[in-house]
């Protein structure tokens, strides 16, 4: 589904942000992306939403090469890649409703669709309550479902999240990993850009470690501070990657 | 700043307006006399009036060739007594002096110097005669007065696509949260351009219409007063249609409106 080969991304004020980065990401699956600010995470994501094209490698994403794609085609990409952000990025003077609405009206798609795809992602995120309701009247956990269902209005096949728990509190966090959860359990490719340990070594899911703007670790169930570093994790964690070890790793949500 | 951006259309369109009108009867005033201009080429003395009529069949057929008459000598006699008395005794002209001529009038002034050197080397014409030097201080002033309105215009038309050009992009920049999210979920580019696009076009057609309405007033209301001011003045009344030209110029402004909306929220969407 996402695949980057020896990627290469320096700006052009000479800031280098990645080195040779090689990587694969299956359809379907779920993967955090980790690393210290500044490593590049950001930067990786950009690549991918073709935000921002490589110095050098190519970057694939569903079969299409973004790195050469014409500026003409950029927006048919984006259908396909759902974005999500710290911030949100509500349009405030419109309602919930709007601004999901909004998002597929933007690509010209019909007033029947709109009033079909619009109610069935506010459901999936449990936001149909809040529809007439304006971004500033929300919590933080509440805008960013807003903003998971804009990005999801288009039907995309992945859905990339910049720091989504950012502005959080845990108990809005855990709500939004959950309901990411939940998203990838339809099919979607999702991957989350973040340093919310709680919310990593919740999900045991994949994790890519960037570190000086390469590829430091790359673990199939990963924590946050890597499996290397469990001897330090506390003893649920330990726990919990006995579990994994053991074979009886099961998803932590679905268990719960 | 919308206004601005109107107003300078509307500058820009009564000023390119004003100069076309002005272009367009100084052109008349000038056709007047260029149309005027004659070639005369006088036959020599072997010819007969048969060899001058060949010759003028075969002028006419040159396409640049407006008209040509042939003068026998008696009537070229004739016609230079007329224009000649009171200043000298004609009465002295007791022989003729004058050759057989053909008196040759072209289509456009500046072809003048080439039908008059063809005209030249033909058989039996002896001389050939026309106002060089005014044909060709009239065909200078042309030039220049075409180039420098020309230039005039390209200066007008540049300042009020920078002034749009502006005026639009205070519009993207309070905008450009909204743009983003539609640049992010995949809206086209004409579709984020188009509003934009449409801001422009609308100043620039206010403008002209603005432009067109004072034109008009200038038209009807103060052209006749003018003309009636200056009697002595070739002046005429434009008999080219207004509705036309009005039409000319509002396609101007809309294409100074659309072209300078389209270059800055491109600029904008590039970034």
């Amino acid at each position: 589904m996402i695949a980057l080969r020896g990627v290469t991304l320096i700006y052009p004020n000479g800031t280098r942000a990645l080195d040779g980065i090689d990587l694969e990401i299956a359809k379907g699956s779920f993967v955090f992306l980790v690393g210290h600010s500044g490593t590049g995470k950001s930067s990786l994501l950009r690549l991918l939403y073709r935000e921002q094209r490589p110095t050098s490698g190519t970057v694939i994403v569903d079969g299409v090469e973004v790195d050469k794609l014409r500026r003409a085609k950029v927006p048919e990409l984006r259908r396909k890649v759902g974005v999500v952000f710290q911030d949100f990025k509500l349009l405030l003077d419109k309602t919930i409703w709007e601004n999901v609405a909004f998002a597929l009206q933007v690509t010209g798609a019909r007033t029947r669709d709109v009033m079909r795809q619009v109610p069935r992602v506010l459901d999936l995120v449990g936001m149909a309550h809040k529809s007439r309701v304006f971004p500033n009247e929300l919590s933080g956990g509440e805008q960013q479902r807003a903003a998971i269902a804009r990005a999801l209005v288009n039907n995309p096949k992945i859905l990339l999240c910049d720091e989504p728990t950012g502005n959080l509190d845990p108990v809005n966090t855990n709500e939004v990993v959950d309901l990411l959860h939940r998203i990838n359990l339809k099919g979607t490719t999702v991957v989350v850009a973040t340093h919310n340990a709680l919310a990593v070594d919740r999900m045991r899911r994949r994790v890519i470690r960037l570190e000086h703007r390469q590829v430091l670790a790359d673990d199939e169930r990963g924590l946050y501070h890597g499996i290397e570093s469990e001897s330090r994790a506390d003893g649920e964690d330990l726990a919990l990657a006995a579990r994994v070890r053991s074979g009886l790793g099961q998803d932590p949500i679905l268990s719960e | 700043m919308q206004v601005t951006a109107i107003g300078t259309v509307t500058v820009m369109i009564l000023l390119l307006g004003t100069v076309l009108f002005a272009q367009e009867t100084l052109g008349r005033i000038g056709g007047n006399e260029i149309a005027k201009i004659e070639i005369s080429a006088f036959m020599s003395d072997k010819a007969s009036p048969a060899d001058a009529k060949r010759l003028a069949a075969a002028l006419k057929r040159d396409p640049r060739v407006k008209s040509v008459t042939y003068v026998p000598k008696a009537a070229g006699l004739r016609q230079m007594r007329d224009r000649l008395r009171g200043q000298i005794d004609t009465s002295l002209l007791t022989s003729n002096p004058l050759p057989d001529a053909l008196r040759i009038r072209v289509v456009d002034p500046n072809a003048v110097h080439a039908v008059a050197d063809v005209v030249r080397k033909m058989p039996n014409v002896a001389n050939v005669e026309y106002q060089r030097d005014f044909v060709d201080r009239l065909l200078r002033l042309y030039d220049v007065m075409s180039k420098v309105s020309v230039a005039f215009i390209a200066l007008l038309v540049i300042t009020a696509a920078i002034i749009i050009s502006n005026t639009i992009r205070l519009t993207v920049y309070a905008r450009r949260r909204e743009i983003a999210i539609m640049q992010l979920v995949g809206a086209s580019g004409t579709y984020i351009r188009l509003p934009f696009i449409c801001e422009g076009l609308l100043d620039g057609v206010i403008g002209a219409v603005l432009a067109v309405g004072l034109l008009a007033v200038g038209r009807w209301q103060l052209w006749p007063r003018l003309e009636s001011a200056l009697p002595f003045f070739p002046l005429q009344q434009a008999d080219s249609n207004f509705g036309l030209f009005a039409l000319q110029l509002l396609g101007v402004g809309a294409l100074v409106g659309i072209v300078a909306s389209w270059i800055s929220v491109g600029r904008y969407l590039r970034t």
